[in-house]
């Protein structure tokens, strides 16, 4: 489902070259529930972002679905991350001038998918936000925003939902709600997922947990998962070193 | 695409009000334009409509000589073939009159007309007392005059007035008259005579300047093949031949000249508008990376955000167009053009080609100058979402992707908006070469501006690490990346180019209207002086109490051949094809050159008459038509051939015309036996008592001259001018109106841009008192600058539009630029200022969260 070889992520910050992301190889297989863990700066984020097509590598291939990200041009990227990729993030980037409700339809109307009004408001009623839909994000808590951001990363039946530190900006309470609905995701929709967190605890819902750590892969620990998930192919990671 | 018009819907639900200010700058635009050119419309419609009266005829048939058996034999064989169902003839001319009681010592120049019963053919003359015009008014000695006569010579209905020395009674006022003279000038009352009586009188002598017409109704089907064979069939003869449509029509070009022009003005005020459009939607696109963001995110493709962004611009630029309409139709009713021009007219109103030209060019010009901003759109990248860097898009590797930079795309679009710009002014001025200079001079500010910009950013860029916290602060503010420097140096700057541009033409166009008397000139002519009445007149004219008195003979003359080097000009047929030659001269002869001529070409010559025919001419003969020293001219004299010799070509100085200008002077001897009269150039007294009585007694004495009264011209003249001084305030005011709202807009709407950064320098520590300094200091740097780029740039606007469009001569005013840059800087800091109080009196807090 997700397959990066030997991808490299540099930047240029005034004269110095800064390696995030040093040749790394992974592969999550569909069904996966991976955690990325690592300090601040590990690379995280900007793995996710390349997943998502955000971001392009310096060097290697994404690919995705059996495509590779580094051949598609902007607008081709975005169609893909509409079908096939949903994304929540720390600050939830919600549309600001857009209700709830909106904000949960807007991916499908983008892909023309049949019904959106219908879907829209189950998917609100499955984060358990019925009576809130109509509200603006401004109007909503922290914990509210996330969860339309969840709705909203679901609305296509993404085959990848990745998730940006989402709890990062969560009370605990509100934070293990979040992730609450991520693992039922994953349990009922079969979704692949990839969560970044630095929170162990949290990491350790997923199935898989990889750690980073100077943009290289410092671990990768499977986690004894329910029958089904053991029987799938396994996730592999690599770095030079 | 129905996500984009759904997803516009809804934006737009939520940033109208960050885009009211965008609204506004339409709106005002769209107004002008819709409110300037609707007024001229209905003038313009009106008066051709009205045309047919104005003429009072189909077809008109004029001659300034007599008609002769001849030439009437041939316009009675013509209009045989023609259905011509009426006929009917008049003389037109201007002479003095006085009032018939001889102890009212006052004269006056009227312009008369003589009519026969038939008149008028279209059209009805409209008296004061009610009654139905008929003939019968005027036969045995009767005259209907306009009511400025009466005031003038003090009398009433009923007196007599002394007229070519014949008396006639005054038996009603003129209301409205069909055919009247077209133009804001006339060098007197309408009097309306018998034809009979006048022909009768002493009046119609030699040299007088009369026009004799016929005038005739047929079917309009037949106007233009009647117009085609009279004008053949009269070829020979000094006849024009003319429809009631070309008045139209004449009419029609001079408005439609003025409705250019304004519209011209209107279209720079939604050029203006364009500019702070401009700016609101770069602030607008900037506030919207993070939408843009998650909209990329979730899958939305480049072209539909920008789908999305554009409907939003057409939606607000047909509702500020609206918008417009609405205040348009407020002026319109508010200043009605009876105001201005004098005219009272039905179903009077905005015009439906204006309100489509002004929502066409309200949309056109939203959507042409939002092009490049909302092509920013296509940069953002969804990855910024990961970061925390909301105010520039594409922080990451070399791609530094500031709001700002220019890529070929957008180079490309730029190309393309200037283009349609040029096409636009072009189509609103009606001419290519006025729309291409407007916005060429547009766009050469505009770029002198951005330069400006961008050295001042990088000359004050050291001096962010010295000097005051408040000193500091501000230079960093005008050069940090994607602050709105350059966007208020050209709002501000262009705003200030296209007010003072708008004021220069504005004085240059009044100081062409403006006539002083000098008091050492001749301030009186008298016309059509017999050569038996010179002496007698100038014995009588200094026994009134005149300074001076000269008398200069004038003879009126067609050019009708020319042999030269260069031209050959065969018989009158082919002169009329040189336009510079074909209108009648008055010519003079004399043995000296004026004080206002000089000599460029050959040799004036001596004193002594001579009986071979020599003359020198204008040197706009020579120019235009080609004529030069050596060649043989024939003229025309009422009837009498008489052939010259160029002989020389003089430059005469035509403002400095005290003592007259002539395109011919002779030498004298060949002319003496032609019919000739005098014109006589008077100082007459300054006591208008005694000038008033000078004209009464000259006018009792020699009935067949007329008197022409500069002062009395003058003051004609100053009411009129002050009329066009109205007209002319009045578009200037709303240029200036609207000019100081854009400004105020486009400086108010960096607020958002200042708002953060004061509540975190207030968090920190700064005082209100800090932070005021700063904005004063960066404010204050941005007004001055803007006010010397636009301040200096404006001259060239007033310059390209004075020579191109009006053809008046250009005087700068760089007094006004001058005082344009404190001013400028001044406006830019208070409104800097007062959007900034607004800041410092909100909690910090509120706006850090908002954020």
């Amino acid at each position: 489902m997700i397959e990066l070889k030997d991808v490299s992520k540099i930047v240029t910050s005034g004269s110095e070259q800064l390696t995030i992301l040093d040749t790394l190889n992974l592969n999550v297989p569909s069904g996966q529930f991976l955690s990325v863990v690592g300090p601040s700066g590990s690379g995280k984020s900007t793995l996710l972002g390349l997943i998502a097509g955000l971001d392009a590598p310096s060097a290697g291939s994404v690919i995705i679905d059996g495509e590779d990200l580094t051949a598609l041009d902007e607008d081709r990227l975005a169609r893909l991350r509409g079908d096939k990729i949903g994304f929540v993030f720390q600050f939830f980037h919600l549309i600001p001038s857009l209700t709830a409700y909106e904000n949960v339809l807007v991916p499908m109307e983008l892909a023309e998918a049949p019904r959106p009004a219908e879907k829209a408001h189950r998917l609100l009623d499955e984060v358990g936000l019925s009576d809130r839909k109509h509200h603006y994000p401004s109007q909503l808590s922290g914990g509210e925003q996330q969860r339309v951001a969840i709705a909203r990363a679901l609305a296509n039946d993404p085959a990848i939902l990745l998730a940006d530190e989402p709890t990062g900006n969560l009370d605990s309470a509100n934070g293990r709600h979040i992730i609450d609905l991520l693992v039922d995701v994953h349990r009922k929709r079969k979704t692949t997922i990839v969560l970044a967190t630095h929170d162990a605890a949290l990491a350790a819902r997923g199935n898989v947990i990889l750690t980073l750590r100077g943009g290289q892969v410092d671990s990768l620990r499977e986690i004894s998962g329910d029958k089904e998930t053991r029987a799938k192919p396994r996730v592999t990671a690599s770095s030079p070193s | 695409m129905n996500f984009v018009f759904r997803m516009a819907g809804r934006e737009m639900r939520a940033s109208w009000r960050r885009l009211v200010f965008f609204f506004i700058c339409v709106a005002i635009g769209v107004a002008a334009i819709v409110a300037l050119r609707s007024v001229v419309q209905n003038i313009r419609a009106t008066l051709v409509q009205e045309a047919k009266t104005l003429t009072a005829a189909d077809v008109i048939v004029q001659s300034d000589r007599p008609w002769d058996d001849g030439t009437r034999a041939i316009m009675d064989q013509s209009l045989a073939a023609f259905p011509v169902t009426a006929r009917t003839e008049s003389i037109e001319t201007m002479t003095m009159t006085a009032p018939a009681d001889e102890d009212k010592e006052i004269a006056t120049m009227i312009e008369l007309r003589a009519l026969q019963p038939a008149f008028p053919l279209y059209g009805d003359l409209v008296l004061e007392s009610g009654r139905p015009y008929s003939h019968h008014l005027l036969e045995n000695r009767g005259a209907l005059v306009r009511p400025e006569l009466l005031t003038r010579l003090g009398i009433q209905v009923g007196d007599g007035v002394a007229i070519g020395g014949q008396v006639y009674t005054v038996r009603d006022v003129i209301v409205k008259e069909p055919g009247q003279p077209l133009g804001v000038f006339r060098f007197g009352p309408r009097v309306l005579v018998d034809y009979d009586d006048l022909v009768r009188s002493e009046l119609l002598g030699v040299g007088g300047r009369v026009r004799y017409q016929v005038l005739l109704r047929t079917d309009e089907a037949s106007i233009d093949p009647l117009i085609g064979t009279l004008t053949e069939a009269l070829r020979r003869e000094y006849v024009s031949v003319r429809s009631y449509r070309e008045t139209g029509d004449q009419l029609g070009r001079r408005l439609g000249r003025a409705e250019d022009y304004l519209s011209l003005v209107g279209f720079v005020i939604v050029i203006l508008g364009g500019i702070g459009i401009w700016s609101v939607v770069g602030v607008f696109m900037r506030r919207k990376l993070k939408s843009i963001a998650i909209l990329k995110c979730v899958g939305a493709s480049t072209k539909q955000i920008f789908g999305v962004y554009l409907i939003q611009v057409v939606g607000l630029g047909l509702g500020g167009s609206v918008l417009g309409l609405g205040l348009a139709h407020l002026a319109v009713e508010s200043v009605p053009p009876g105001v201005v021009v004098g005219l009272s007219m039905e179903g009077y109103g905005i015009t439906w080609s204006a309100v489509l030209q002004g929502v066409g060019i309200g949309v056109l010009v939203s959507v042409l100058f939002s092009l490049i901003p909302l092509m920013e759109s296509r940069r953002i990248k969804p990855l910024l979402l990961l970061r925390q860097q909301m105010d520039r898009p594409a922080a990451s590797g070399k791609q530094t992707g500031r709001l700002g930079t220019i890529d070929v795309w957008e180079l490309a679009a730029a190309g393309a908006v200037l283009i349609a710009l040029i096409a636009l002014a072009s189509w609103q001025a009606g001419d290519f070469e006025v729309g291409l200079m407007v916005t060429t001079s547009f766009a050469v500010v505009a770029v002198v501006l951005h330069l400006t910009g961008m050295l001042l950013v990088r000359a004050i860029e050291p001096l962010g690490r010295k000097g005051s916290f408040p000193f500091r602060h501000a230079v960093l503010g005008l050069s940090r990346p994607g602050n709105q420097t350059r966007m208020i140096l050209l709002a501000v700057g262009l705003g200030t180019f296209f007010i003072l541009g708008t004021r220069g033409i504005e004085a240059n166009l009044l100081e062409q209207f403006r006539m002083e008397l000098e008091d050492d000139a001749p301030d009186m002519f008298l016309v059509d002086l017999q050569p038996d009445q010179v002496t007698p007149a100038e014995e009588r004219l200094m026994s009134l109490g005149a300074r001076e008195v000269r008398m200069v003979p004038v003879l009126r003359a067609r050019v009708t051949g020319v042999q030269g080097r260069d031209v050959t000009l065969q018989g009158y047929e082919e002169v009329r094809e040189e336009r510079r030659l074909r209108r009648e001269f008055t010519v003079t002869y004399r043995d000296h050159l004026e004080a206002n001529e000089r000599i460029l070409e050959g040799r004036f010559w001596d004193p002594t008459p001579s009986s071979e025919a020599e003359v020198s001419i204008e040197d706009d003969f020579q120019e235009d038509v080609g004529i030069q020293v050596g060649d043989m001219m024939r003229f025309d004299i009422l009837g009498r051939e008489v052939g010259a010799r160029v002989t020389s070509i003089r430059d005469v100085e035509w403002d400095d015309a005290r003592n007259g200008g002539f395109m011919f002077v002779f030498r004298p001897g060949a002319l003496a036996n032609a019919p000739h009269t005098f014109l006589g150039f008077v100082k007459a007294p300054l006591d208008s008592l005694a000038r008033a009585k000078l004209q009464r007694d000259i006018v009792a004495e020699f009935p067949n001259v007329s008197i022409v009264d500069l002062r009395d011209i003058l003051l004609t003249l100053h009411g009129v001018v002050e009329k066009l001084a109205l007209a002319v305030t009045l578009v200037g005011a709303i240029a200036l109106i609207s000019g100081v709202m854009i400004l105020v807009g486009s400086v108010a709407m960096t607020k958002f841009q200042r708002q953060y950064e004061a509540s975190i320098l207030r968090t920190l520590g700064a005082s209100g008192k800090t932070v005021r300094r700063m904005v004063l200091l960066e404010y204050g740097t941005l007004g001055a600058l803007a006010g010397t780029v636009g301040g200096l740039g404006a001259p060239l606007l007033t310059w390209v539009l004075c020579e191109h469009l009006f053809d008046v001569p250009w005087q700068p005013n760089l007094a006004w630029s001058l005082y344009a840059i404190p001013l400028t800087a001044l406006g830019v800091t208070i409104v800097g200022m007062a959007t900034t109080l607004d800041i410092l009196r909100n909690k910090p807090l509120a706006i850090l969260r908002a954020e």
